[in-house]
């Protein structure tokens, strides 16, 4: 994974913008949020130029393949996978919802997370409120309201890989919960 | 340390002109349960010496109640494998070191392919028994010479079927890795004993067609290699120990009284790693690092230097 590859170890992840080296593979899949994007783009022509078979799959902005629906795009990449030979490598390439929706999805289908690049596009990402369980997409904002329990919420630094998502804690002691329960 | 354990030899079975099997049995009390892939170490009263040689059980984990190995003689032994080979009888009573494992079966993994080159297939006897018990997906490959160094194979044919794929060089079969690693399914694991070339083919093999190191398992097997004679000497007393050129270091440091912490006597597992001070060091290990090199060495298996003295920081 591209954050390992850097030699960090620290809880944010730390993306690569492409990976760097192409490592050897029997065969590639390619799973972009957005194949109109320019790094998609990019990363679809380094893949092809390294020579084993690839298969893109894209939730948006591709007229072959397109999905257009997270949950087709589930269902199409589970089934490839489940005919994947080991030395497949996946290369997932949007922004941190979406690259640890489908990490999840591929470990659990057999792939390490070795075995799994991410290439991180835009800025959305997950937070999981830890009062309340609710998950909720976010920007860079490091400060929110959950919108489960109305807590308002520091988002920290914190990054659970099997949730993809930062952990969001209440902010203020004084103010434990919601507005409207306070 | 743990405590030595005292056995006896309940049977010998010659399986090849080169293999011969070992049954021990506890002389009084249970033997401890080992798990799949374990080893023991052997204790050899070679005369003059003081030999221990590290094998893997071979039986089934779950029937702990004896232990068996299988050895092959070795044309450059140092005189373990001549010893049981020749001098060990039935009756005899052996001690062992408890097992250990440095080559465990993965629980992550949803199908396991195992690749055996000879003698390599001991451990693999272990997997079997466990993972047919689990009700696991696993296939064996196991290449060997007819008549020599094919101990077992009859007996794995009838028992695993098409799961069992032999290559016996005395017929002209090749073991073609680049066929056996293609097309695995995503969850599968290799794990692979045998000597260093079928090793190194293994990990090379898999590392081209894009197999995650952590899906590749290996042991290597082999004792220490005979080498030249030189000197230890340790820092804090000043002793000097000479070490024969069939000695290894580490043996020449137990028989002086010195016990250094140990598993896997082959250079692999690291256990043994001991500082040194001054001295020019034989490096034969595949475990430190090049950094690591310059501070310490692994003596179950390097040496100092042919008549060089080597300084240890113990």
């Amino acid at each position: 994974m591209s954050h390992e590859a850097a030699g960090t170890m620290a809880s944010k992840p730390v993306y690569a913008p492409l990976p760097e080296t192409i490592l050897p593979a029997s065969r590639r899949l390619l799973v972009v949020q957005n194949a109109t994007l320019q790094a998609a783009a990019d990363l679809h022509e380094r893949l092809q130029s390294a020579g084993q078979p690839l298969t893109m799959l894209s939730l948006q902005g591709d007229a072959g393949q397109g999905c257009n629906d997270p949950q087709m795009l589930e269902t199409k990449l589970r089934d490839l996978l489940s005919w994947s030979p080991v030395g497949t490598r996946l290369y997932v390439c949007g922004d941190e919802s979406f690259l640890w929706q489908v990490s999840a999805l591929a470990r659990n289908a057999g792939l390490l997370g070795e075995e799994i690049e991410l290439i991180k596009t835009g800025e959305r990402r997950e937070m999981y409120c830890v009062h309340c369980s609710t998950r909720q997409s976010i920007g860079a904002e490091g400060e929110t309201v959950c919108t489960g329990c109305g807590v308002h919420l520091l988002v920290r630094d914190h990054f659970s890989q099997r949730l993809g998502a930062y952990m969001g804690v209440c902010i203020d002691p004084d103010h434990p919960h919601g507005e409207d329960k306070a | 340390m743990n405590p030595l354990l005292d056995v006896e030899v309940k049977t010998i079975r010659q399986l090849t002109p080169l293999v011969r099997e070992f049954t021990f049995a506890a002389v009084d009390g249970k033997l401890p349960r080992f798990s799949a892939g374990s080893h023991v170490q052997v204790h050899l009263p070679v005369p003059g010496r003081a030999l221990r040689n590290a094998y893997s059980l071979l039986g089934d984990p779950s029937e702990p109640s004896s232990y068996r190995i299988a050895v092959r003689l070795q044309d450059d032994s140092r005189g373990g494998s001549r010893f049981l080979h020749e001098q060990v009888k039935e009756g005899d009573r052996l001690q062992l070191s408890p097992p250990a494992n440095l080559f465990a079966p993965s629980s992550q993994a949803r199908h396991h392919v195992l690749v055996a080159g000879g003698i390599g297939i001991t451990p693999f006897l272990a997997y079997i028994a466990e993972l047919e018990r689990r009700g696991a997906s696993f296939e064996l490959h196991y290449a060997c010479r007819g008549g020599l160094t094919d101990a077992y194979r009859a007996e794995l044919a009838e028992r695993l079927g098409e799961r069992f794929h032999a290559y016996d060089a005395a017929a002209g079969r090749r073991l073609d890795l680049g066929e056996a690693l293609a097309e695995r399914p995503l969850g599968s694991h290799v794990y692979v004993c045998g000597p260093q070339a079928l090793i190194d083919d293994v990990r090379e093999t898999a590392a081209r067609l894009g197999w995650a190191d952590k899906r590749v398992h290996w042991e290597a097997f082999a004792a220490a290699e005979p080498g030249s004679p030189f000197v230890a000497e340790l820092a804090s007393s000043g002793k000097r120990i000479e070490v024969p050129g069939d000695t290894s270091l580490l043996e020449a440091l137990e028989q002086a009284g010195v016990e250094v912490p140990n598993l896997c006597r082959g250079g692999v597992c690291g256990q043994c790693t001991t500082p040194f001070l001054k001295g020019e060091v034989e490096h034969r290990d595949s475990y430190l690092s090049e950094e690591e090199r310059t501070t310490a060495l692994m003596p179950c298996v390097s040496r100092g230097r042919c008549g060089s003295t080597l300084t240890l920081d113990l």
